[in-house]
């Protein structure tokens, strides 16, 4: 698992690479950390190379999102193929964030 | 590595080399400089002993001489007086003569006519002769004509005495004299006459006599370079020292000459004829004589002593040296003998790693090894103490009946070893044929006693399973007994026999007994009960007994499970010996009719993790294998994985107290076209089935982030149900895969 952070048109954008599953979920969460320090600006989760996600990684998505959201930003999900859209689905996240 | 170790072992003949190099040149050097001071020493004695030899010598001569000169001197008055009293001459010489014994003789010579009566030559003289009777007599006469003599005419002129050169005395004593000569003035003071006292010089013969086992030679020579004293008496008087000098090095010797006729002192080195190196000292001596000393020392004399020494020496030193060559030869074949011996150990090391090779490929590997027989569950596990041990495990299925062995050969190691394999191939070829263990038992005793010369012996159990019926023959030769698990473990009943390869012809009997479908014959070896911990504390059958209890009857899981008891028991104890273990389990009757085809594939996987999520991608392999035998699509694995890891991790997370390792099984099972996990832990009792359902419909703020694993888990999974049974959560998830 593989994440990196760039700042792109005033937008936070999370790259996230690999199989998101319990093993890493606490280092990926770690290296998230300025998600969760962002101000006034958008995030953005790339998931066009996410493989594979469990509870543990949909935690942290959701975490973001509280946080994001108590401070009036907008979190955005894009890139994800069909299986994780799948699950993403299970777990109500499409009522949750903003897909593009 | 070979062409790293020449190097090394040339590197440390090398040094061994340079060190002896240096050795050499230190011990060498050692010696020279020893040599140039013991040299330089023997020298400066030498010298310090010819100074020595020649101030005494010197004094000696002093003594004499100044005896005479001031005797003479004390009577010249006297002397002066009697020249014109001729009546007192014979008194006065003969009471000179009679108060100066060392004196020989004194003696006027006077000028012509002085006393006209006595003629032109006139010699009154007074001698000691060699009875001491003192003679007076005229010794001058026309033959003897003194005034022509040197000492006559210069004693006459001269201011002081002075010493006549030495001669030989043909008249008196016979020997050789010199004379001091004082010139006598009559009133007037015109010089009338010379007197003369006589000195014998017979002593000087015997001061230079050689002295035993002294390594110099001395002479003495005149004014005029005669020879008045040497070892040789037959030269003094005789040569002087222009006849004894060497042919060679005329330069050299003429300027000796010449420095001791000048009356100097000094000192030389010289070649002789023979090319010995000679030292001379010279030095003046005896007041106004005019002679001169010389000490002469042989350098090959002077050194003699030394050069004895010295070759002793030497000889001592290559002893020393070769002593030294033989311990550094010594050491380094010492040094080759230890790479030779710890190549030799690497090479049986590297030998006994492909032997530990080869016997781990004679077990059966593959699990399960009949996927196709609904009927049998096998799983079997040998652990070697050694690279190579003496346990084994083998099985077969041939005619709807399972054959299978578990052995122990006495000892352990290569020898152990061979003997196993032995055996293991006699139970492959008479289990092929035979079908009754007590004779396959029976069979392998009488060749293995045969060929038996190291009196090895093996413990072995022969089972032989009908798979349809599930009844057990089995014979034992002195193993173990199995476990029969299912209900409540029980060792199975034990005819006693020996051992295999103790007695030919032994009649091993056989026993049997009938597994229920789901019942499991556990077999070990002797290395699991008496596995030791640090403390030496046995594991003892009362444990296994327990573990066994609570262990399931699936023979990968009970094994592994087992295996985690131990290795939780031994720690970090080092294993001691080889530990076997075969379960082997009746899972239920075969149909009656055999299927030509099966509609119905079952694959039964399982494996055993532990409470730590690193393990998850372990998890993640086994179920995508597992998926792959069911034929199922990524999408559907994905999902899967998915559930199966929400339920794993909850175990993994919460099951087992913090800091506690516990023990996670998954069992996979293929089967009516459904596919189901059971996840096993022994932790805390909890039914993920009574989670609250997530409400996905919340929004953001109103969501709570726990509850999405199982909310997950009903999503994909066709059915989830819990039990708790024997203290163990059992989790079954399925899904329906046709």
């Amino acid at each position: 698992m593989k994440t990196s952070i760039e700042q792109q048109n005033g937008e936070l954008i999370a790259v996230l690479e690999g199989r998101l599953d319990t093993s890493v979920s606490a280092k990926t969460e770690q290296e998230l950390q300025p998600l969760y320090d962002s101000q006034d600006q958008n995030i953005v989760f790339d998931c066009n190379k996410l493989e594979y996600i469990s509870s543990s990684g949909l935690r942290i998505f959701l975490n973001v999102l509280k946080v994001a959201k108590s401070k009036g930003d907008r979190v955005f999900i894009t890139g994800a193929n069909a299986d994780i859209n799948k699950i993403f689905a299970m777990v109500g996240f499409t009522n949750l964030f903003e897909f593009r | 590595m070979k062409k790293n170790k020449h190097w090394w072992t040339s590197l440390q003949i090398g040094n061994s080399l340079a060190l002896l190099i240096i050795a050499a040149i230190l011990i060498q050097l050692t010696g020279a400089v020893q040599y140039y001071f013991a040299r330089n020493g023997i020298r400066n004695e030498v010298e310090h002993h010819a100074k020595t030899e020649m101030t005494v010598k010197h004094l000696e001569i002093q003594q004499m001489v100044s005896g005479v000169e001031s005797a003479v001197e004390n009577v010249r008055w006297l002397l002066g007086w009697a020249v014109d009293n001729p009546e007192t001459i014979y008194p006065i010489l003969e009471e000179f003569v009679k108060s100066n014994p060392d004196i020989r003789g004194c003696a006027f010579a006077f000028v012509p006519y002085h006393f006209k009566e006595m003629g032109r030559w006139y010699e009154p003289y007074v001698m000691r002769d060699t009875n001491g009777v003192l003679i007076q007599k005229q010794i001058a006469d026309a033959s003897h004509d003194y005034h022509q003599m040197t000492w006559y005419k210069e004693g006459l002129v001269a201011d002081n005495g002075r010493w006549t050169e030495p001669y030989i005395d043909n008249e008196g004593a016979h020997g050789m004299i010199c004379t001091y000569t004082i010139p006598v003035r009559n009133e007037k003071g015109e010089p009338v006459a010379v007197f003369g006292a006589d000195l014998s010089l017979n002593w000087l013969t015997d001061q230079f006599a050689v002295q035993e086992g002294s390594k110099e030679v001395s002479f003495l020579v005149s004014r005029e370079g005669r020879l008045l004293a040497c070892p040789d008496k037959d030269m003094i008087m005789k040569y002087s020292l222009e006849d004894i000098r060497p042919q060679n090095n005329d330069a050299q010797i003429e300027t000796i000459n010449k420095e001791m006729l000048a009356g100097h002192e000094g000192s030389a080195k010289v070649k002789d004829n023979h090319g010995d190196t000679r030292i001379i000292y010279y030095s003046p001596v005896g007041g106004r004589t005019g002679w001169s000393m010389a000490i002469v020392f042989s350098e090959k004399e002077m050194y003699k002593g030394l050069r004895s020494v010295a070759i002793k020496l030497q000889i001592l030193m290559i002893l020393g040296f070769a002593l030294m060559v033989y311990i550094m030869w010594r050491t380094v074949k010492g040094f080759k003998r230890l790479q030779t011996v710890s190549a030799e150990k690497e090479r049986i090391g590297s030998e006994l790693r492909i032997a530990s090779n080869i016997q781990n490929g004679m077990l059966p590997k593959t699990f399960p090894p009949y996927p196709d027989l609904d009927e049998l569950a096998l799983y079997g596990i040998l652990m070697s103490a050694k690279e190579v041990g003496g346990d084994l495990y083998d099985f077969l299925v041939r005619d709807y009946k399972a054959y299978f062995c578990v052995g122990d050969v006495s000892g352990k190691g290569v020898p152990a070893s061979l003997v196993m394999a032995v055996t293991r191939s006699l139970f492959r070829s008479v289990s092929a044929r035979i079908e009754d263990p007590g004779q396959i038992m029976s069979q392998i005793n009488n060749a293995m006693s045969e060929m038996n010369e190291n009196t090895m012996f093996v413990t072995l159990f022969i089972g032989v399973l009908d798979l349809h019926t599930g009844n057990l023959t089995y014979s034992n030769a002195g193993h173990c007994a199995p476990v029969l698990l299912g209900e409540k473990p029980t060792p199975v009943k034990m005819d006693a026999n020996i051992p295999v390869g103790i007695m030919a012809d032994w009649q091993f009997t056989s026993q049997s007994v009938t597994l229920k479908p789901g019942q499991t014959l556990f077999i070990y070896t002797d290395g699991l009960t008496e596995a030791e911990n640090a403390t030496q504390k046995q594991f003892g059958e009362e444990r296994m007994m327990e573990i066994l209890a609570k262990s399931g009857t699936t023979p990968r899981p009970l094994i592994e499970n087992i295996i985690q008891e131990v290795h939780n028991f031994v720690g970090q104890a080092e294993q001691s010996d080889d530990l076997t273990m075969l379960a082997v389990q009746f899972t239920k009757p075969r149909a009656s009719e055999p299927r030509v085809s099966e509609p119905n594939h079952i694959i039964s996987n399982s494996i055993i993790l532990h409470n730590d999520v690193q393990e998850v991608p372990v998890m993640t392999d086994f179920v995508e294998r597992t998926a792959e035998q069911a034929n199922l699509d990524p999408s559907v694995t994905m999902t899967l994985t998915l559930a199966i890891e929400e339920a794993v991790a909850n175990v993994m997370k919460y099951a087992y107290p913090e800091g506690e390792v516990g023990p996670i099984e998954i069992d996979a099972t293929i089967k009516d076209g459904s596919l189901s996990f059971t996840i096993k832990d022994s932790g805390t009792p909890f039914d993920p089935t009574q989670v609250k359902k997530a409400d996905i419909t919340l929004s953001a703020e109103e969501r709570e982030i726990g509850g999405l694993g199982i909310h997950l888990i009903r999503n994909i999974m066709d059915t989830v149900e819990y039990h708790h049974t024997s203290n163990q959560n059992i989790l079954t998830l399925t899904k329906n895969i046709e």
